[in-house]
């Protein structure tokens, strides 16, 4: 304890306290070590909270989720001609996402590699004509309409560019569903700052779309001049 | 070290800053909010690939084209089919409802059995069984007659498989529901002295005669006639409405004309009599084509003279002249027959009077007319096996007397329905009920509950739990239109020939059969010639093998059609003398001309009519959710009907706009709510069809009044088909 | 990487609806309720709290028997423009949940982003908000039905008709799915314009002359719903008959129909 913390500390206390006045208990610890206290208290206060600000709420707001079983995009890049192969667009214009069954069944319908991934696959879901319940990464509230076509053929963005280099992905990372609103973690992103974002595709939140919709010079909402709400919303 | 107050609240100071340094109260915020925002309740509707699946719409018999939206397995919307010949796009709010009657409460989930008063689900094997057990013991009981069928369906291959069944069985006692247009082509056959069917070619017309026909409010093609309508708009096409109450379409006429109610042969005959009296009818048509011209004449110029016709009508005489002449100097007028919706059938003179009306100025089988063309035999199936017991069972007369080759319609036996089932030659001891919910629709609706309570073995096909399923002893139920195979005939009026087909749009939700299915495969449980008679493995190879050829386009297209078809021209249709129209055809010119309503006009100084709107299904089929959504608080508030009445009237009986009165008829009482109407005629008070339903479904049941409670048939003499139009009536203040 | 978007011509979507033709058979409204998954409760006879983001009016011309006349006038939303883009109840919103789009002139309303205050609702001179004071309940088996391009709505938020705006979407997915910039007049129609038997609602973009709305929109027997309040909606109606007109707007006695409109837009 220095003692400018000790004299201005004695100042105060003579200043609060009334003369005559009974003392209390407490007061009778020694003044230093009194606020000493104070401020230990304050930083146990300070790193318990940021403990369970950083590390703790994290941990429990993101309650970890298993695939079916394991998938390696890696793999089946180097066998088909690019994600739009099994990602791919219907004749309207609509996004498949992720494929059915019947679009896997071309190759898996007995056991190609051997991996038990792949048994799993196609004893359990194949054989039972059963669809792959995955869990999207990016998938978005039911309010959001999100048109693949608008970005991939009309603004010509590259798949990396929101999705990350999940083609280069040999297996499936863990699937954290949010415990309040039960979306995936990677519509914040992984960092739970929300802050020092690299890439495009650290997160999927609204105020991401709208910042490229304004860079890309589309400002037809009136009240707030950046894109309108119909764009994505429905 | 001593936890203090003051490090106490230093602790908490710290964890506050500390908070406000991490993520947690923007995160857990920005959640919440997310949380806040979609419910767990909240539906997420699944997205997928969409498709479209061409069917046709089995509501009513109007036969629109429907196209299905689906995402993946779920069916999400019906609309109409762009490019049919019926509706080309246009479609009603009932068929825009149809997936609420497939997805909502209303289904039958399963076969059922009564027993002790309750539903009891079985399975098809049993339900079969329990109903050729029924049916072997009539049968060998010598009673195989006293087994009827009520269908709802005219046409079709159901209603054909149906009434084989009957037959095959020993019974005569297959009944169908007629409805004005059946009316109407009986007219049309009497008149041209064969079985014919009748078209209006409604878009070539350009002055329209509506005698109270709801030309826009479902009248035999709903659609279509909508449709037809806004091409009148276009071209500028008269028409006239004549009706008791402004209904949608005098609203939308370019005359109203309000005639007292079932005054509307009168009119009609009034005007025919104006036009031969000032010798403006077509002359080629008349002195070539037909026959009993001059004994029409006298007829008309006897008893409906313009005065006369004045004075039953209510139609001034100078309007009926001016109608008289513009009607004949229309180039192509038409005039239509059939209240409301058309589904009450009225009298044969009625429709013989629009028809003669019709062919005093020509307008037959040329277009803007009433086309008129033969009825061909719709299939070439083998003929019927007969065992004994059918034979002898045929030989029974029906139960109202007649013998079963009776040119009467079987549509006759259903307007004494309530009397004959009990009291008839013999009491009915078993009932099938197809597409149809006559404890519900049927006038006197309540009779016809007493009269059903009395047969002791009641088999009902129906897909919805409806007033008639209450009644029945085992339900077989059918799948809806969107889970089935079954063709769909053209609608009524439709001139051009059309055929649809409804398809299983999805695959059967339940564990439901095609009634199709279900007669095959009863008859095969009875076996013997009964099975016999039916010689197919399933309905849809009956389908394929009824249609031949035609079921492929069937099968792709949705529908079939002939759009350059035209009907015979008036030197091939009328050739022969004998094939001449006539206008004394029999039943014509010496029939009863008048229904007069029930009840005494001392006792009941109002008459009652109901009225049709295509807000309000009156058929056997009630209002899906979205459809009683849209009916008016002026027609329907909470549990409470509206009746519509003239304010002068409503003053008389002293009840305010909206205030509460009891309705009596000779039927029975109910407690209704009155509106002020100003387009109805004083001294008449009308109700809407399609209320008052029972059932279990709740966003239909026991809302407002079932009108057909207050409102009893009356046998049409010649026709034998109900030829009510309404009741006498007493309104007093509640 | 990414390709800019510019805006080369706005589209301004109106509906011109001919109650001339209108039947009041009510498919509009069952139309829409079934594109846009609105609820239904087990009364729905107060129409105070009836979800029907296209309502059918009935109009008549109080006079008594036999000179009474009716017409069916369909409201959907109007879609003002107002003065630039600022709608009555766009300007209220303190949420940001309603909005004007100068892209394709439609109002939005976001459901998720209504907190429930209501203000538009007053705002609005045509009563085409509602308000979900319940939460919406299907009957079991019923929500198969829902439709996945149009968001259900919880309780406590404001809806009302978007001129089915999810069908300009996947449209214009479509488009660009397909290499095009824009769309023909066919593509994007709302769904009671589609099942009107009558063809009494004409859908399309008023400032392309292309579309059948431009030139009708200019007929003599167009008008909209009042005007003098300068809210500039996108809903025209077609009537021959003058005391329908006169019921679109309040007219002094020697006033004639007509006329308003031409005073606003100078």
């Amino acid at each position: 304890m220095s003692t400018i913390e000790e004299n201005t500390k004695d100042s105060v206390d003579a200043a609060v306290k009334e003369p005559g006045a009974p003392e209390k208990e407490s007061e009778k610890i020694e003044p230093g070590l009194a606020q000493g206290s104070i401020i230990v208290s304050f930083v146990i206060g300070l790193a318990i909270a940021l403990i369970i600000g950083w590390i703790v709420f994290p941990a429990l707001l993101y309650s970890e989720k298993e695939q079916p079983f394991d998938f390696s995009h890696e793999v089946h890049n180097d066998l088909v001609d690019g994600c739009e192969s099994c990602h791919y667009f219907r004749d309207d214009g609509t996004f498949a996402g992720v494929p059915k069954l019947w679009l896997c069944r071309d190759c898996h319908e007995e056991v190609q590699g051997g991996t038990a991934d792949e048994e799993t696959f196609v004893y359990e879901y194949v054989w039972n004509d059963r669809e792959v319940p995955w869990r999207i990464y990016s998938k978005q509230p039911d309010c959001v309409f999100f048109s693949h076509a608008a970005h991939v053929v009309k603004a010509e963005m590259d798949c990396e560019t929101c999705h990350g280099p999940i083609g280069e992905s040999d297996s499936l990372k863990p699937y954290e569903e949010n415990v309040i609103t039960g979306y995936s973690r990677d519509i914040w992103g992984k960092s739970i700052s929300g802050l020092n974002k690299k890439h495009i595709w650290e997160s999927m939140k609204m105020d991401d779309c709208a910042d490229c919709h304004k860079e890309a010079g589309m400002e037809s909402s009136v009240q707030t001049k950046k894109d309108a709400c119909f764009v994505c919303h429905k | 070290m001593k936890i203090d107050r003051r490090s106490f609240l230093s602790l908490g100071l710290g964890a506050a800053a500390g908070t406000a340094l991490t993520p947690l109260p923007w995160k857990l915020t920005d959640d919440l909010s997310i949380w806040t925002q979609m419910w767990p309740w909240t539906p997420v509707p699944q997205d997928g690939e969409t498709t479209y699946v061409n069917s046709a719409c089995a509501i009513c018999p109007g036969g629109c084209g429907i196209t299905v939206r689906k995402v993946e397995d779920r069916a999400i919307k019906i609309e109409g089919m762009d490019g049919h010949p019926v509706n080309d796009g246009g479609i009603c709010p009932l068929g825009l409802s149809g997936l609420q009657l497939l997805y909502g409460p209303r289904r039958i989930k399963s076969p059922m059995k009564k027993e002790n008063g309750k539903w009891v689900k079985i399975s098809w094997k049993e339900a079969i069984a329990v109903v050729s057990d029924q049916i072997d013991a009539l049968r060998k009981n010598g009673e195989a007659q006293a087994i009827g069928c009520i269908s709802g369906l005219r046409k079709g291959t159901t209603s054909q498989l149906l009434e084989r069944f009957l037959l095959s069985l020993g019974s005569p006692n297959y009944m169908s529901i007629p409805s004005s247009y059946d009316a109407y082509e009986l007219a049309v056959s009497r008149m041209h002295g064969r079985r014919m069917t009748a078209g209006i070619d409604a878009e070539e017309s350009n002055f329209i005669l509506s005698f109270g026909s709801g030309v826009i409010e479902g009248w035999w093609s709903p659609v279509r006639m909508i449709r037809a309508h806004s091409v009148w708009k276009e071209k500028k096409a008269k028409l006239v409405q004549m009706e008791a109450r402004l209904s949608n379409t005098a609203a939308q006429a370019d005359k109203w004309i309000p005639v007292n109610p079932g005054a509307e042969a009168a009119l009609a005959m009034g005007i025919a009599a104006v036009i031969v009296k000032e010798s403006l009818y077509d002359k080629a048509f008349v002195e070539n084509y037909s026959r009993g011209f001059e004994e029409f004449r006298n007829m008309l110029l006897d008893a409906y003279s313009p005065d006369k016709a004045a004075s039953i009508t209510g139609v001034p005489s100078s309007v009926i002249e001016s109608l008289a002449r513009d009607f004949a100097g229309a180039s192509r007028p038409v005039a239509l027959y059939g209240r409301g919706n058309g589904s009450q059938p009225g009298t044969l003179f009625e429709a013989m009077a629009v028809h003669a009306l019709n062919a005093i100025v020509g307008a037959v089988n040329r277009p803007g007319g009433v086309w008129a063309v033969e009825q061909t035999d719709d299939n070439d199936w083998p003929a019927i096996q007969m065992d004994e017991i059918a034979k002898k069972g045929l030989k029974s007369p029906r139960i109202d007397g007649l013998d079963p080759g009776s040119e009467k319609d079987p549509g006759s036996l259903v307007s004494r329905f309530s009397e004959l089932a009990v009291s008839g030659e013999y009491p009915l001891k078993a009932l099938f009920i197809a597409g149809a919910n006559p404890c519900y629709s049927f006038p006197d609706s309540n009779a016809v509950k007493a009269a059903f309570e009395k047969i002791p073995f009641i088999v009902s096909f129906s897909s919805y739990m409806d007033e008639t399923v209450e009644y029945a002893s085992l339900v077989l139920p059918n799948h809806t239109y969107l889970e089935r195979y079954e063709d769909v005939p053209a609608p009524r009026g439709m001139g051009k020939p059309v055929r649809g087909i409804t398809r299983p749009v999805v695959s059967p939700l339940y564990n439901t059969r095609n009634t199709g299915d279900a007669v095959i495969e009863l008859a095969g449980k009875i076996g013997g010639s009964v099975a016999e008679s039916f010689p197919w493995g399933d309905y849809e190879t009956c389908l394929q093998e009824t249609f031949g050829e035609e079921w492929g386009t069937l099968e792709e297209e949705g529908f079939t059609s002939d759009s350059d078809f035209s009907p015979r021209s008036w030197e091939e249709a009328f050739k022969e003398d004998s094939g001449k129209f006539n206008f004394a055809s029999a039943g014509f010119l010496d029939s009863v001309r008048e229904i007069v309503p029930e009840g005494d006009d001392g006792s009941y100084p109002l008459i009652l009519v109901p009225y049709d709107t295509l807000r309000l299904s009156g058929g056997y089929i009630g209002d899906p959710p979205f459809v009683i959504k849209t009916v008016e608080d002026t027609v329907l508030k909470k549990r409470d009907s509206f009746v519509e009445v003239n304010p002068e009237t409503a003053g008389k009986i002293g009840v305010k706009n909206g205030g509460y009165a009891t309705l009596s008829t000779p039927k029975g009482q109910v407690k209704v709510r009155v509106n002020h109407y100003d387009g109805i005629k004083p001294g008449v008070i009308a109700m809407p069809r399609g209320l008052g339903h029972g059932g279990t479904d709740e966003y239909l049941a026991e809302k407002g009044v079932n009108v057909n409670e207050l409102i009893g048939p009356i046998p049409d003499p010649q026709s034998g088909f109900d030829g009510a139009w309404g009741i006498r009536a007493k309104l007093t203040r509640a | 990487m990414k390709k800019g978007h510019e805006h080369k011509n706005p589209k301004k979507y109106g509906m011109v609806i001919d109650l001339d033709k209108c039947t009041g058979c009510g498919a509009c409204m069952v139309a829409c309720m079934a594109e846009n998954n609105v609820p239904f409760k087990k009364d729905e006879s107060n129409k105070l709290d009836s979800i029907t983001w296209l309502r059918v009016y009935k109009l008549t011309n109080n006079k008594p028997y036999p000179d009474t006349e009716i017409c069916y006038l369909p409201r959907p939303c109007m879609h003002c423009e107002g003065s630039h883009g600022h709608s009555p109840c766009v300007s209220v919103c303190p949420a940001t949940a309603t909005d004007y789009s100068t892209e394709t002139g439609i109002v939005s309303q976001i459901y998720t982003r209504c907190f429930g205050c209501r203000y538009c609702m007053a705002a609005c001179p045509y009563h085409a908000r509602y308000f979900n004071w319940w939460d919406p309940v299907w009957p079991t088996g019923m929500e198969q039905m829902l439709s996945p391009n149009v968001s259900p709505r919880m309780r406590g938020v404001v809806e009302k008709c978007s001129f089915c705006y999810h069908r300009y979407q996947l449209a214009m997915e479509k488009a660009y799915f397909e290499e095009r910039e824009d769309l023909e007049e066919d593509e994007y129609q709302t769904a009671c314009t589609e099942a009107c038997p009558a063809g009494a609602i004409v859908f399309g973009d008023l400032n392309n002359k292309g579309h059948a709305v431009y030139k009708l929109k200019s007929d003599p027997r167009a008008f909209r719903l009042l005007e003098r309040l300068g809210t500039n909606p996108k809903v025209y109606y077609l009537s021959s008959r003058e005391w329908v007109r006169r019921q679109g707007d309040n007219y002094l006695e020697h006033e004639e129909t007509g006329k308003a409109r031409q005073k606003v837009h100078h």
